[in-house]
């Protein structure tokens, strides 16, 4: 399940993302290219109007070169200067003709009529010439001002004014393809608009699935969480009842054997030795018989005490903490080869039963441990009270072990005990440094010396 | 010879009349009333002003150290012994802090029982062989695993003497006059006594008594 999410969330994320930087990537391409485009295609309008531009002036010029050329021409009375003003008017002429071939390579349809009338009446401007190019220095001088007036002026203005014309459909074309660029990027701005707006929807669109999906998944775990602690608390709970239960259990089970089966055994130790007794010399095989049973019943008293206190010793409610814990030292002295020492200070005395069979219980499993897995040769357990903290040292000088790694049942038992009464539970401990069990209850401050 | 006179506090009837049973068969026992509990023994010592007081620890009500503490206190010319199941020496420390001169198990022997009533009620102290066999044995054991010095060789033989006279229970008019001494020098020999034991008490006293095998 967690899994399969897992990849979910990996696969959307994955296209979201991706998806969003490819748009990115193609709309960023994208406007530079149309950009490139569109600069190029300026450029070129601009090259191709200043080109045709330059043509139609040099032919503006040269129109009114050539006119200049037979003025001077006409007013030349020195046939060999005369000669260098013909040489000069066919020299601008050729000119003409090439810019006007020139031209018509890269005429538009749109000045086609212009031009046309334009060569029609260059043809016709330089055939009126040809006549007064033959006339003699004489000639001139009387046909020269008349000519020129008549014929030469008007023509050539209408030349010019004709070029002109090319001119001004030049410049409109111009401004026609300045508006088509302009078009070109009030386009591509509307379209670069459109991205950007494409761009910001995917993104937030985006982003709001993802954050809705890690705000839920946030959730989740969040939930999850809480469901793991609720269980661990519940867990918590139901051991430290089964821990009360079974200490309950302990103490009625350890009274009734004390109190009950251990009175009524003694009522029967004394039952047989009065028996005994009334039969005097008389029976013999009786007096044996009897003296058996007591042996028995006597034997019966001892393991039923031993058991009473192995359950729960009677100290622990009678005498207290600290003598219950002396007893159960003297005992592991006595019946193991284990040397136990116990150093007590003055105690709270408002112990709450909890508190004392908490520790009690702690001291036990930890010499039971000892006895069982820490080769030691002697204990030293120590009972403080600092302020409103009832402080219990256990150090042994045995074999010692790796906490983290072999934590037993019993250890975790005694910090379930002492985490259940708001304590801190400790061990120190090394292969080869012994072991040190720390427990810290909080206590009240009341206190009472210490009676054993 | 003078009956003596006692009193019986159990509140398990039937070891009450198994114990009467057996304590009337000596002659010159007479068991003069019966509690089962406490606070009756208590009200009946007082009344009945028995030599021998037995108490079971264990009764509703009043417990028998606490019934010792009272008897002890408003009736001292009565015995007290504790006759209980626990053989461990932090009840018996309470029983003699409450004014018990004897402890025994209710397991014992009759002769014990007997042996016991005898000697308390003319004023010495008596405990459970088992017990001081158990105590002794812990000693010994101590001694041994700590290897330390027994502070008993520090005493002299007079104080050595003394120790024995004060857990008998004599008291310190008689001990002076046993080994010939002024009572206040028996003061004296009695604190440098406890100083070298490192005990604070005669109760303290008599349990190391124990330990040491020089009760029995």
């Amino acid at each position: 399940m967690a899994r399969r999410q897992t990849s979910q969330t990996q696969r959307l994320l994955f296209i979201g993302f991706g998806g969003l930087l490819l748009l990115l990537a193609f709309s960023g391409l994208n406007a530079l290219s149309v950009l490139r485009k569109i600069q190029t295609q300026n450029d070129t309008i601009r090259r191709d109007y200043f080109h045709r531009d330059h043509i139609l002036e040099q032919l503006r010029t040269d129109i009114y070169l050539s006119g200049t050329h037979v003025r001077d021409l006409l007013l030349e009375q020195d046939p060999a200067r005369a000669d260098t003003h013909r040489k000069e008017l066919d020299d601008t002429r050729a000119r003409i003709e090439s810019n006007v071939a020139a031209y018509e390579k890269i005429l538009r349809p749109s000045e086609v009529t212009p031009f046309r009338q334009f060569t029609k009446e260059l043809q016709a401007y330089f055939a009126s010439l040809n006549p007064a190019l033959q006339w003699n220095a004489a000639e001139r001088k009387r046909f020269g001002y008349a000519f020129m007036k008549n014929s030469l002026l008007p023509r050539r203005m209408t030349i010019v004014h004709l070029a002109d014309q090319i001119g001004q459909v030049n410049q409109k074309q111009m401004g026609a393809a300045s508006r088509q660029v302009n078009v070109l990027f009030s386009n591509f701005r509307r379209a670069l608009i459109a991205l950007l707006i494409l761009t910001l929807v995917c993104g937030g669109v985006l982003a709001g699935g993802s954050m809705y999906r890690i705000m839920r998944l946030d959730r989740l775990s969040a939930q999850r969480f809480e469901e793991v602690e609720q269980a661990r608390g519940a867990l918590r709970d139901l051991s430290a009842r089964l821990i009360a239960v079974q200490e309950s259990e302990r103490r009625a089970l350890s009274r009734e054997l004390h109190d009950e089966v251990g009175q009524s055994l003694s009522a029967l130790l004394l039952g047989l030795g009065n028996v005994a007794a009334l039969l005097r010399d008389s029976n013999e095989d009786a007096r044996a018989q009897l003296q058996d049973l007591r042996r028995l019943a006597e034997r019966t008293v001892a393991v039923v005490r031993d058991m009473s206190l192995l359950l729960r010793p009677s100290m622990l409610d009678d005498l207290g903490l600290i003598p219950a814990v002396q007893w159960q030292a003297r005992e592991v002295s006595r019946t193991k080869n284990l040397r136990v020492q116990v150093q007590a200070g003055s105690i709270s005395e408002d112990l709450s039963d909890e508190q004392r069979t908490c520790v009690y219980r702690v001291v036990q499993e930890a010499l039971h441990n000892i006895t069982r897995h820490a080769k030691a040769k002697s204990v030293r357990i120590e009972l403080q009270q600092e302020k409103d903290r009832l402080i219990l040292t256990i150090e042994d000088d045995g074999q010692g072990f790796v906490p983290e790694r072999e934590k037993g049942v019993g250890l975790l038992g005694m910090e379930e005990r002492v985490t259940h009464l708001h304590g801190s539970f400790r061990v120190d401990s090394a292969p080869g440094k012994g072991t040190a069990i720390r427990v810290e209850l909080p206590v009240s401050e009341k206190r009472h010396p210490v009676l054993v | 010879m003078s009956s003596i006179r006692i009193l019986l506090a159990d509140d398990h009837t039937i070891l009450r009349h198994g114990l009467r049973l057996m304590l009337e068969r000596q002659p010159d026992f007479t068991v003069v009333a019966e509690a089962e509990n406490g606070r009756e023994a208590v009200e009946l010592t007082l009344r009945e002003n028995p030599d021998v007081v037995i108490l079971d620890i264990a009764m509703p009500l009043l417990n028998g150290i606490e019934a010792a503490k009272r008897i002890t206190e408003e009736q001292p010319k009565s015995a007290v012994m504790i006759l209980s199941m626990h053989s461990d020496e932090a009840y018996i420390l309470k029983a003699l802090r409450a004014g018990a001169r004897g402890y025994l198990l209710k397991d014992s022997a009759e002769a014990d029982l007997i042996h016991a009533i005898r000697a308390v009620s003319a004023g010495k102290a008596f405990f459970s062989p088992a017990v001081s066999k158990v105590l002794a044995d812990d000693y010994l054991r101590q001694v041994q695993q700590q290897g330390a010095d027994d502070p008993y060789e520090l005493l002299t033989a007079r104080e050595r003497e003394l120790l024995q006279l004060i857990v008998e229970l004599k008291s310190t008019k008689d001990i002076a006059g046993l080994l010939n001494l002024s009572p206040h020098t028996v003061d004296t020999h009695r604190g440098n006594l406890m100083q070298k034991l490192n005990v604070h008490s005669i109760p303290e006293l008599i349990l190391y008594a124990m330990r040491k095998g020089i009760i029995r």
